[in-house]
């Protein structure tokens, strides 16, 4: 299990870190081996490798014998894009690119690239799974708990004010119940990241100099110390919930909030007691509330 | 226009961006306009030192890849406005960069500030020729051992051989004036005989740089600690001041007695 993962229409297997068409091929029958490959449309990402016409036919084959189809490939190198123009497979460049709307310091857009759906360069291994819908009653427990710790600790003075979007604010959040949640079990270390076009569950710790950027909630059964973008295409509503919020910047959307500088100490802060965190936005600035007994 | 300065070792772990970090610092005092550039891409400190990890939203890899202007990079520090910090991503590595970018943002900076100091990442690869790149002036930073010596020659060599670079000056840090007095360790003029280089400051051992380290607050802004005062004096000269070493030597007062009392309880414990 490599790197592969889910879109809606298809299943991309990223295969830009491939040095050769034989390693490439070993990776690709392996992948395919999964249940999950199976009747798919398969996009490949083949990087700037260059593959001749019978390399690139042999992978369509190898596909076919599968019971899937390419789909189309996405390819830097020219002379795979022209073999692959030569045997009638679509060259087309993947579009899973997230768009982030960006925090405002003094910048109006950015566009975080080379997000992929598969795997971080570092080539960690995961598993992916698909979730069901969050059911009503748990999105009831996560706003009343918000609600009841309203009063508790916040990174930042906010005046309370009522929720005039409530109908917007279930639409967002059912809207995050419903995207798929990749799952994770691992220690996250400074300068791996982790992006997905979906909610992201880490079992583990998330150290300083990490990121993690997520379309959905982004839930560490852990200490958060590094970056944290939750709906970071745009969805205000998101969460970022921890064991321990000790993130040296978090973002929600387009909203930004930096550790203060008081706190600001390069290491994590180790303690055998945690209260969960909840992060969120309020009143145009994230706050976090602690998460008490129940 | 501004003067573009790389603070290279060859050798990891003898101060690069401590003094990165407390030369800029100090310059800001000074009134000058300073930008520092962080080039350790994937391993970045700079920032960390000068307690700014958190306000860091766009890296210098940002820039290159055209998703925001250099200007929205730069980030200010809390106290000195005239100190702006230029920071490495932490999740790309050193082939992210090369020397035509880093030249280009050089450039750029040097228009409108007074300095632009550069910290170089150890080694001599890429990560190396990419802080190089857009430098007409070099700080060598060593510490009084033979394996830092023996890279700075390296660096030294190589700084030679590159034409942009008008003028290189080194820095010995981490001296311990009661080591070498005892003979063990070389001496400032040792160093300077072995690398044929001229000094441009020289900077005492002090334990206050391990605890502003991690307070992420340059010891500069400290004027009692000794290495404080000798990054500053290195910031004057740098300015063309002339001002003479501090001397290490005869440790005087009370900072000498105390550091004769550890120096006893050290030894009694080894001898235990």
């Amino acid at each position: 299990m490599e790197n592969n993962g889910f879109v809606e229409n298809g299943f991309i297997i990223d295969l830009g870190h491939a040095k050769d068409a034989a390693e490439i091929i070993y990776e690709l029958s392996n992948i395919l081996e999964m249940p999950e490959a199976k009747n798919k449309e398969i996009c490949l990402k083949l990087g700037v490798i260059n593959l001749s016409q019978s390399q690139l036919l042999s992978i369509k084959s190898l596909i076919n014998s599968m019971v899937s189809e390419l789909a189309f490939i996405d390819t830097d190198s020219e002379q795979t894009e022209l073999a692959a123009l030569n045997l009638g497979i679509i060259v087309s460049e993947l579009s899973n690119e997230i768009e982030v709307t960006t925090p405002e310091i003094d910048a109006k857009e950015v566009e975080i690239k080379e997000i992929e759906v598969g795997t971080p360069k570092d080539g960690l291994s995961y598993e992916l799974i698909e979730t069901e819908p969050v059911e009503e009653e748990k999105i009831e427990v996560v706003e009343k708990s918000e609600e009841a710790l309203k009063a508790e600790e916040k990174l930042e003075e906010l005046i309370d004010e009522e929720n005039e979007q409530v109908s917007e604010k279930e639409a967002a959040t059912y809207e995050i119940s419903k995207l798929p949640t990749l799952y994770l079990q691992q220690t996250l270390r400074s300068g791996q990241t982790m992006s997905y076009d979906g909610n992201i569950l880490l079992i583990g710790d998330a150290h300083p100099g990490s990121e993690i950027i997520a379309k959905g909630d982004i839930t560490i059964w852990g200490v958060l110390g590094g970056i944290a973008h939750a709906g970071a295409r745009g969805n205000d509503f998101a969460k970022i919930r921890a064991l321990k919020i000790n993130a040296i910047q978090l973002r929600i959307s387009g909203f930004y909030a930096r550790r203060p500088d008081a706190m600001n100490i390069p290491f994590i802060q180790r303690s055998n007691e945690f209260t969960p965190e909840e992060a969120s936005v309020n009143n145009k600035e994230i706050a976090i509330y602690k998460i008490s007994e129940r | 226009m501004g003067r573009v300065i790389v603070i290279t070792s060859g050798k990891g772990g003898v101060g690069k961006t401590t003094t990165s970090a407390n030369i800029g610092t100090a310059l800001a005092k000074a009134g000058q306009k300073v930008i520092l550039i962080d080039t350790d891409i994937g391993l970045r400190n700079l920032d960390l030192l000068l307690g700014l990890e958190n306000r860091i939203v766009y890296t210098i890899i940002d820039v290159v890849e055209g998703r925001c202007k250099l200007k929205q990079a730069l980030v200010k520090d809390k106290k000195n406005p005239n100190l702006c910090l230029l920071a490495a991503a932490q999740t790309r590595d050193k082939s992210a960069l090369s020397q035509e970018q880093l030249k280009s943002i050089c450039d750029e900076l040097k228009e409108d500030n007074d300095f632009v100091i550069v910290d170089c990442p150890a080694g001599i690869e890429q990560g190396f020729q990419n802080a190089i790149a857009g430098a007409t002036e070099a700080i060598i930073v060593t510490t009084p051992e033979m394996s830092a010596v023996r890279d700075a020659d390296r660096i030294i060599g190589l700084l030679e051989a590159k034409e942009e670079i008008e003028s290189y000056k080194l820095l010995l840090n981490r001296v311990r004036p009661n080591l070498v007095q005892s003979n063990d360790m070389m001496s400032v003029d040792d160093v300077v005989d072995i690398l044929s280089c001229s000094l441009i400051g020289i900077i005492p051992e002090d334990i206050g740089v391990i605890t502003s380290t991690n307070k992420g607050e340059p010891i500069v802004n400290d004027e009692q600690s000794l290495a404080g005062q000798a990054y500053q004096n290195v910031a004057k000269r740098i300015m063309g001041e002339e001002i003479d070493f501090l001397n290490l030597d005869e440790p005087k007062g009370v900072v000498a007695k105390i550091k004769k009392f550890f120096a006893g309880l050290f030894g009694k414990e080894q001898k235990a």
